[in-house]
């Protein structure tokens, strides 16, 4: 499950990638250009640093940038830094298992089904860079919005 | 023959240079393709097929570091070796892990070989040749390797096998390798000095004390860490969507030191977790950034080989006696200076107290394993496939330089369609590529990649 941390850290990357290569961005731009709180941005791009995928400088010019070319680092990557193991829900982890208390996990097919899921999410996340997710083209979403759209330009035609 | 189209993407001859364990194994996959077009030639300049470097010592105590149900030569028939074991009655159904030695491995592979030559003699599609690869070069419609008798062979691509290196690295000075012409009769009392500490290690101790060697053995690596021993456990279950991929090595070596305590807080051995980790090893390599691998290769690289490449337990056990008794010392440390005379005067830095040693032995051994500067091989045909800019080495120089695809690459970035690379070779790109576990996924793809 994707947490608003993972989400805000996705994004906050993609600002990043957006920036000429070298330059780097404020934490409060970056924060205010995505409707992120500031403080929760401060601890998300602190373990994005931990793992390597930005660099940081202090100071009054201080601020971030990737530390690899945004080609090179997969959305999987970063997901699993944030928000730990891929799993569309919290008992179908090897790792982080967190048991449901409502059910017997040697039987729930439930967590069986969502195992499978997880190697799913993990094939699409690995396989698309921060690169890929930022040119996401505009035309994609103009495309989203019409159909949102739809049924109001029709009510005006009408 | 098939269709044109067919033909010009399935190329119905192949090369693979090498007739070690990865050339051998590389050619039975190959051959259990069904097409009758298929050519497959096996060169080895060696007299033996299936040897190479690790399976051609005749001593005993010289076993396998896999247990014989991993050992296996075909992807998809884990227990072939199992059962070759079995029904000759060189292995007890109910006696647990085996570590066999390893000259019943060279002969395993021999007699593979040797029902494969069988079988194909009919076809032709098996071509065994005794002789040493010059060089290979790209032609119009396929490859040419040139041979030592002065003859060439010619194929539609060629698969290089040629596994590890058979001379020293530079700067190992006055060392020799085991068991090589330089390796002349010793004083049984005499002291040597052996640099390195793991598995090669272990290796020249089983062979000194099997030629009544009595003297000190002093083992000298920057870490002085000994292997540890195999134990029977469980590998422990993990999916990719667990690991951490593409950080930086910090974070993944804390990530990988939590895990294992974690799991031993509930009672699990630590083997079950390096062991667990295993599947994802080429994964996790292959996602590191460049920064990450180089350090791996200089920082982490000797504590991750002491528990990922373990000793058959009986053999620890040999160790840890004579480590106790005196026998072998290990030194953490690293060799400053070595003057030639009657004896070898080495000195010899700690690594922990700075504190110069100077030592007198009558011999010094390289055993600083099979990881060495690829650029330095004496290896004739990959020099010369680097020296005309066909191939290069990898960025960390452990190996040649190869696609995803075991395709080699040029010196100017190009990646070969008719030259590959199988084996210890493609450690740059591969990582975890010396032992048959992984060899043989490796050439059960490849061969899928080429003949379908």
């Amino acid at each position: 499950m994707l947490t608003k941390k993972g989400k805000y850290g996705l994004k906050a990357l993609v600002h990043l990638a957006h920036l000429p290569v070298g330059q780097l961005a404020f934490v409060g731009d970056i924060a205010a250009g995505n409707n992120i709180p500031k403080k929760f941005l401060d601890a998300i791009l602190g373990e994005l640093r931990n793992a390597g995928f930005v660099h940081s400088r202090k100071g009054k010019e201080g601020g971030y940038r990737l530390a690899r070319p945004a080609e090179e680092i997969k959305v999987g990557h970063v997901v699993r830094v944030l928000d730990g193991p891929l799993a569309p829900i919290p008992c179908a982890s090897r790792t982080q298992y967190q048991r449901c208390e409502d059910c017997n996990e040697a039987t729930c097919q439930v967590r069986h089904l969502m195992l499978e899921v997880r190697q799913a999410i993990a094939e699409v996340l690995d396989q698309r860079s921060l690169a890929e997710m930022r040119d996401i083209g505009l035309d994609d979403l103009a495309v989203a919005r019409n159909i949102n759209d739809l049924p109001v330009a029709a009510k005006i035609q009408a | 023959m098939t269709t044109g189209r067919a033909n010009s993407i399935i190329p119905n001859s192949i090369i693979i240079v090498g007739g070690g364990a990865s050339g051998v194994v590389l050619a039975a996959h190959l051959l259990k393709s069904p097409n009758p077009d298929l050519r497959v030639a096996l060169i080895e300049k060696r007299p033996h097929f299936g040897q190479g470097m690790a399976y051609s010592t005749l001593l005993s105590a010289h076993v396998l570091n896999v247990n014989a149900a991993g050992m296996s030569a075909y992807a998809d028939d884990p227990g072939n070796f199992a059962r070759w074991l079995l029904e000759r009655g060189l292995a007890n159904p109910d006696q647990g892990p085996f570590y066999a030695p390893r000259s019943l491995y060279a002969r395993y592979l021999k007699e593979l070989l040797d029902e494969l030559e069988a079988r194909e003699r009919e076809t032709g599609r098996l071509r065994l040749i005794r002789e040493e690869s010059l060089s290979i070069s790209p032609t119009a419609s396929g490859v040419e390797v040139a041979l030592a008798n002065g003859t060439s062979v010619v194929a539609h691509l060629a698969v290089l096998a040629t596994g590890h290196d058979e001379q020293p690295g530079a700067g190992q000075g006055h060392a020799i390798r085991m068991g090589t012409e330089a390796d002349t009769a010793l004083d049984a009392d005499a002291r040597v000095l052996v640099l390195g500490t793991g598995l090669s290690m272990v290796d020249a101790f089983l062979s000194l004390e099997q030629r009544g060697h009595k003297g000190e053995i002093i083992a000298v690596s920057r870490r002085g860490l000994l292997p540890s021993p195999h134990r029977k456990g469980n590998p422990i279950k993990l999916d990719v969507a667990d690991i951490p991929l593409g950080t930086q090595l910090s974070y993944f070596v804390g990530w990988f030191r939590d895990l294992i305590r974690e799991n031993q807080r509930a009672g699990i051995d630590w083997r079950d977790v390096v062991d667990g980790l295993r599947p994802f090893n080429q994964k996790i390599w292959q996602n590191w950034p460049s920064s990450a691998k180089r350090r791996f290769v200089e920082h982490t690289k000797a504590w991750w080989d002491i528990h990922r490449h373990r000793l058959a337990p009986q053999v620890h056990a040999r160790v840890t006696e004579a480590v106790q008794s005196g026998r072998i010392r290990p030194v953490a440390g690293r060799v400053v200076g070595i003057e030639a005379g009657d004896q070898f005067t080495v000195q010899v830095q700690s690594r922990h107290t700075q504190a110069l040693e100077t030592l007198e032995v009558a011999r010094l051994y390289d055993c600083t394993g099979i990881a060495r500067d690829i650029s330095t091989t004496s290896n004739s045909v990959v020099r010369s496939l680097v020296e005309r800019g066909l191939a290069r080495p990898d960025p960390l120089r452990l190996g040649l330089d190869v696609s995803a695809n075991c395709e080699i690459i040029g010196s100017d970035g190009s990646v070969s369609a008719k030259i590959l690379a199988v084996g210890p070779l493609t450690r740059g790109t591969f990582f975890e590529i010396d032992a048959i576990p992984d060899i043989r996924v490796q050439c059960a793809r490849l061969s899928k990649q080429l003949l379908g």
